[in-house]
């Protein structure tokens, strides 16, 4: 080996990594896979989405019946209306 | 026997019964009816679900941004109402059961309307308290038509008979 | 039986991941010049370690291992940062834990010129003056043929010394 060389193996020493290296791999080792956790992170929103959508179905629905509700009470009252005025009282 | 069409509405947010019939002013008391009749309506919404219907009332419809405004005014809204395929699917024994629940201090008769030709009797009730509607019952029936109603809050009838007007269809379907 | 093979692997690892993790980050680091980057990729590959634990049949068969995939992520992770902006080699911090002896002014100028080759020459330079193998090893390791090996060695020990005698840098 020449000077370079002897340059080149020195500056090219192997380093170690930043202390805890050995503990950071160990936690990934414990960490759910990411794809796991993407799916997870899906079903979730899947979840609120459907959650979402039975709202504003069962909201639809809810206001199906306040309408229903107010045509038959209102269409009574309508008709005790149209009543009196026929009479004139 | 065809078997009846049931329109049944019934809101369940978890309260229960026991807590509708507190919040209904009067019992109705017709669940008997319902084997008999060809068309059965049931609503029962209390404040909860009163507050949740009134968040998908589109304010640009004309319709309901009216029934928006007099959803403010209520907490409760309970209706039956039958039809039958026959005279005599209800009888008057039905709706004495009622009136008589109406005869407490609180309830006065508003007023009452009778047409011959049709044969329909209209009674709106009117509860009171502290000098303010609390609530109206309406029982109007005809020969093979039954409906009570009971709407819970500071009602304004004028706004909610203008809107049943405005829908123009008392009945449910033609005979 | 299969608790012991699993209390077996676990002291395994732990070695096997003291004894090479300089090896590992160290390629990665002089190869892609950017420690989070270095420390990432050497994590990965002693994450695959343990998923093919089960296939490594000797601690030797550990280290070529863990070296051929170490320079296989390397090129990876590089080829991928080509497609992104880079950080200027100026200020690329080095790792604060380096070698004792040597003329850092000098091992810090190597380490900037070996960055600047193409990434087959540099991962050949770093696999032969870091690891110490022959171009053979070199060969095998990097799935190359030997003469391609040496062809880069040369030539950037070539480009090396040029680039060092116009700035008045040679043998002492």
């Amino acid at each position: 080996m020449d000077w370079l060389e002897q340059e080149l193996a020195q500056a090219l020493a192997r380093k170690e990594p930043a202390a805890g290296f050995d503990a950071r791999v160990r936690a990934r080792l414990n960490r759910r896979p990411q794809w796991l956790a993407i799916a997870a992170t899906v079903l979730v929103m899947l979840g609120v989405g459907e959650a979402w959508h039975v709202r504003q179905q069962e909201g639809q629905l809810a206001k199906e019946q306040v309408m229903t509700a107010m045509r038959i009470a209102g269409g009574k009252l309508n008709r005790v209306q149209t009543h009196l005025k026929g009479t004139g009282q | 026997m065809r078997p009846a069409r049931t329109l049944v509405l019934s809101a369940a947010l978890g309260a229960g019964l026991a807590a509708t019939l507190w919040a209904q002013q009067f019992k109705f008391n017709l669940d008997h009816l319902e084997g008999k009749a060809t068309e059965h309506v049931d609503l029962s919404l209390n404040s909860s679900m009163l507050t949740f219907a009134s968040k998908f009332l589109d304010g640009k419809d004309p319709d309901e941004a009216k029934a928006k405004k007099l959803i403010g005014g209520i907490s409760g809204i309970y209706i039956k109402s039958f039809e039958f395929k026959d005279d005599g699917g209800y009888s008057q024994a039905d709706l004495d059961k009622i009136r008589s629940q109406l005869k407490a201090p609180e309830w006065g008769r508003m007023v009452g309307i009778k047409s011959g030709a049709e044969g329909e009797n209209i009674e709106v009730w009117v509860r009171m308290e502290s000098g303010k509607v609390s609530g109206i019952a309406i029982l109007a029936s005809e020969p093979r038509e039954l409906t009570v109603a009971n709407l819970v809050g500071n009602i304004d009838l004028e706004s909610l008979a203008d809107l049943g007007g405005h829908f123009g269809l008392p009945k449910m379907k033609k005979k | 039986m299969i608790g012991l093979t699993a209390v077996r692997q676990a002291l395994d690892f732990g070695e096997l991941m003291r004894e090479h993790r300089g090896m590992v980050f160290s390629v990665c680091w002089h190869f892609l010049h950017d420690r989070d980057l270095a420390e990432e990729i050497a994590q990965d590959v002693f994450l695959s370690l343990h998923k093919n634990l089960s296939g490594i049949e000797t601690p030797a068969h550990a280290g070529f291992w863990l070296r051929k995939v170490a320079v296989q992520r390397a090129i990876d992770a590089a080829r991928k940062r080509s497609r992104r902006p880079q950080v200027a080699l100026e200020d690329v911090g080095e790792p604060s834990v380096g070698p004792a002896g040597g003329d850092p002014m000098l091992g810090g100028m190597l380490r900037r010129l070996i960055a600047t080759l193409p990434e087959t020459p540099r991962m050949a330079m770093i696999l032969r003056y870091q690891e110490d193998l022959d171009p053979r090893e070199i060969a095998e390791t990097m799935g190359i043929p030997l003469g391609t090996v040496k062809s880069h060695i040369q030539r950037s020990l070539a480009m090396l010394r040029e680039k060092l005698e116009r700035r008045g840098v040679g043998e002492r």
